[in-house]
């Protein structure tokens, strides 16, 4: 185990500085030494995967890895760990690649409200990676630490034994850590190599335009490419293209507030869903503006949390009339909007460039002004659409008998 | 339920420590897995805490002649993992029984034994065993027999501007034998009642140790090489295990009755925990015995 560096004192009302490497990204925290690890990751990393129960130990909900270990966050202080490695229940599996602990919780049907299941998932990792030969009749007391109000036990237990024979000694590492952006609910609070940018120009209205927006290394939260078939031929779109403000207007919920000069926007985006509303205040930085290409970056900042994007658009002629506009979109979300499904979020992003594609279109045909951003994006509408596509896709899963109960 | 704010330091230096602990109001975390929920709960308000992990020193788990050296800042499954600390059975019997992984992760050796939790593992531990408590001030260090150290429920020798440095086990000789047995009502929990048990046979003589705990303020160690004797005039010197336990449960209860000193709670009236520790001695001594035996006929000792 490493030794965490010698430090001075901080009086009770300072912060001490923390350096943690959470789910394979370096972040900085600077808090007072009484905030545990587990308010760290939920409050100042919006890391909300690690549950509190009873804040003293006896629940297990919190637990988590330490230098590979697991161990109750919410009894370590966050000062105490400069230099550890943490791994959450984030970092274990991807949405699309779950673990195969999740995936094997989900199939045994090992959980009903899902509070505890973190605290088992990192808890019978600790237990089956540092003892493969678990026996199923020691489950029960390995896993005692981890409370459950809901499964009584019995496919808990049938989770994790089927993990433990299949994996005897070759249970992947966690496979969702890598360099991402981790910002908190309270701003400003976390910042990192991957959030340094975000930190930094996160503010309501920053003052100044950067020098350049920074997306953070790694992968995005969602990657999307999508074309749109416009009726309105490559001449008309290039003039869309031309006039950026034409063009903000063409998106959803988007408003441009400002001019910074040097093809630099502020601007603010509203965004609802159902019963969430999100307003992003932010900037955007054309790199690139010719009459079939458009680059740009943009970021902006929620109460909720942020998200910073690259997005390449580009308007090609198709045979036969009417123009093909292809979007290439990197998101990346960071704080409470991250916890939402990476494919509901997917979801969303596609129709509201299927929106936009629309806008352009009507924008370059002059057939009428482009309307999107003087309301909001109709919230029923896109949630609407999302969740009719979803139900469509399941329909045609039934019918195709693909879609079977395990 | 969240601490008091405190201020907070964390020396490199064992000098560094104890210089902090003469200010006023002044706590050591270590693993803080005792600490952190009396924090929570505001049941203290220390106005710093002296983080000791990042002491080198402290770290250090050692074998020097017939010790085991624990250094404060070894966590409770560095002591079940690593091979060194074999050399004392009897810890590694009583481990699995403190808390549960997720505790020991953090949990330290040292922090347990100051806390002195009444039903607590480790401390009946030390106390079987006769282990040594180096205490150290700014002025100068001194050394506590388990005998002398647990002063009362959560009291120990400790005095407030004192580290406890490190704790020294003896190394199990050819001839012990080791036995541990709690009874909780859900593995991880704290014992209602347990038994932490060293046999030392050789051919001139029986001897054995019974420590009890969670049954009065402080660990109780009792010597109970009279009634292991007795039992053993029944068997022969080389039972079985089941023989052994038979013959000794007509003596056991004589003992817990002098050991059990609580008043009871919800969860155990003293007449239960009197047959528990019973049952839980009869069974620890005989598995220690036999267990004796079979590292006598051992070529080499441990
Ligand atoms: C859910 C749960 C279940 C538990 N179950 C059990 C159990 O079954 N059995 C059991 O024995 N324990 C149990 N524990 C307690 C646990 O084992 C702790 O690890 C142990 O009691 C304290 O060790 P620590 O290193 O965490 O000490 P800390 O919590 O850091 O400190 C405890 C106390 O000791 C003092 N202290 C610590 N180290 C030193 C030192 N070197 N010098 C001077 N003072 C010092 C501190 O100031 C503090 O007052 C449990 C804890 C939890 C949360
Ligand atoms: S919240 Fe940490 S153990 Fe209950
Ligand atoms: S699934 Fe609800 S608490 Fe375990």
């Amino acid at each position: 185990m490493n030794l965490p560096q010698p430090y001075a004192r901080t009086e009770a009302d300072q912060a001490v500085e923390v350096n943690l490497t959470i789910n394979g990204t370096e972040v900085h925290l600077s808090l007072p030494a009484r905030v545990t690890l587990s308010d760290a990751l939920r409050d100042h990393l919006g890391l909300t995967g690690t549950h509190v129960g009873c804040e003293h130990g006896i629940c297990g909900m919190c637990t988590v890895l330490v230098d590979g270990d697991a161990a109750r966050a919410c009894l370590l202080f966050a000062a105490q760990l400069d230099g550890a490695e943490i791994t959450t229940v984030e970092g274990l599996g991807r949405q699309d690649e779950l673990h195969p602990l999740q995936e094997s919780f989900g199939r045994h049907h090992g959980l009903q409200c899902g509070f505890c299941t973190p605290g088992f998932l990192m808890s019978s990792y600790d237990l089956l990676t540092h003892e493969p030969g678990v026996q199923r009749d020691d489950l029960p007391a390995e896993l005692s630490g981890v409370l459950c109000r809901c499964t009584g036990y019995r496919n808990i237990i049938d989770a994790v034994d089927d993990v433990a024979q299949t994996h005897r000694g070759t249970l992947p590492a966690p496979g969702n850590c890598g360099k991402r952006a981790l910002v908190g609910r309270t701003a400003a609070a976390a910042t990192g190599p991957a959030a340094i940018s975000a930190e930094s120009t996160f503010d309501e209205e920053p003052a100044e335009r950067p020098q350049e927006i920074d997306l953070p290394a790694g992968d995005p939260t969602i990657h999307i490419e999508v074309t749109s078939r416009l009726d309105s031929n490559p001449t008309e779109v290039a003039r869309v293209f031309g006039d950026i403000r034409l063009l903000a207007r063409c998106l959803p919920g988007a408003e441009l507030t400002d001019e910074l000069g040097a093809d630099w926007y502020r601007g603010r985006a509203r965004i609802a869903l159902g019963p969430m509303r999100m307003a992003f205040n932010g900037i955007a930085h054309i790199e690139e503006q010719s009459a079939d290409r458009i680059v740009m970056k943009a970021q902006g900042k929620d109460a909720g949390g942020g998200a910073l994007a690259r997005i390449i658009m580009t308007a090609a002629a198709v045979d036969g009339g009417g123009t093909a506009l292809q979007a290439d979109a990197s998101v990346f979300l960071t704080g409470r909007i991250a916890g939402f499904g990476r494919s509901l979020a997917g979801d969303v992003s596609r129709r509201m460039f299927e929106e936009f594609a629309r806008a352009v279109d009507r924008a370059a045909s002059g057939e009428e002004e482009p309307t999107a951003g003087t309301r909001p994006p109709g919230a029923i509408s896109l949630l609407f659409g999302t969740i009719v596509d979803r139900v469509r896709q399941f329909l045609r899963r039934l019918a195709s008998g693909v879609w079977r109960r395990h | 339920m969240k601490a008091a704010p405190f201020a907070y330091v964390r020396p490199g230096t064992v000098a560094d420590v104890v210089a902090e602990l003469s200010r006023d109001g002044s706590k050591v975390i270590a693993g803080g897995q005792s600490l952190v929920p009396v924090l929570a709960m505001r049941l203290g308000r220390p106005t710093q805490l002296i983080d000791i992990n990042a002491v080198p020193e402290l770290g250090e788990l050692s074998r020097d002649g017939g010790s085991l050296r624990v250094g404060a800042a070894v966590r409770q499954r560095q002591l079940q993992r690593e091979e060194i600390a074999a050399a004392v059975p009897l810890a590694r019997m009583a481990l699995p029984w403190v808390g549960h992984r997720e505790i020991r992760s953090r949990g330290t050796v040292c922090g347990s034994i100051a806390h002195a939790d009444p039903s607590a593992e480790l401390p009946a531990v030390a106390a079987c065993l006769g282990a040594t408590m180096v205490l150290r001030t700014g002025h100068g260090t001194r050394q506590v027999p388990a005998a002398d150290f647990f002063t009362g429920a959560l009291s120990t020798a400790i005095e407030p501007d004192e580290l406890l440095s490190e704790v020294i086990f003896p190394v199990a000789k050819r001839g012990e034998g080791f036995g541990f047995g709690e009874f909780a009502r859900r593995h991880g929990d704290f014992a209602l009642a347990g038994v932490a048990v060293r046999v030392h046979t050789s051919e001139a003589s029986v001897e054995a140790r019974l420590t009890c705990f969670g049954v009065s303020d402080v660990p109780v160690t009792v010597d109970v090489s009279q009634q292991l004797r007795s039992a053993l005039q029944r068997t022969g010197s080389d039972p079985s295990r089941a023989d052994l336990l038979s013959a000794l449960a007509d003596h056991t209860p004589d003992v817990a009755g002098d050991v059990v000193d609580t008043v009871g709670d919800s969860h155990a009236s003293p007449a239960y925990r009197r047959q528990l520790i019973s049952a839980l001695a009869a069974r620890e001594v005989s598995r220690a015995y036999v267990s004796a035996r079979l590292s006598e006929s051992e070529e080499c000792s441990r």
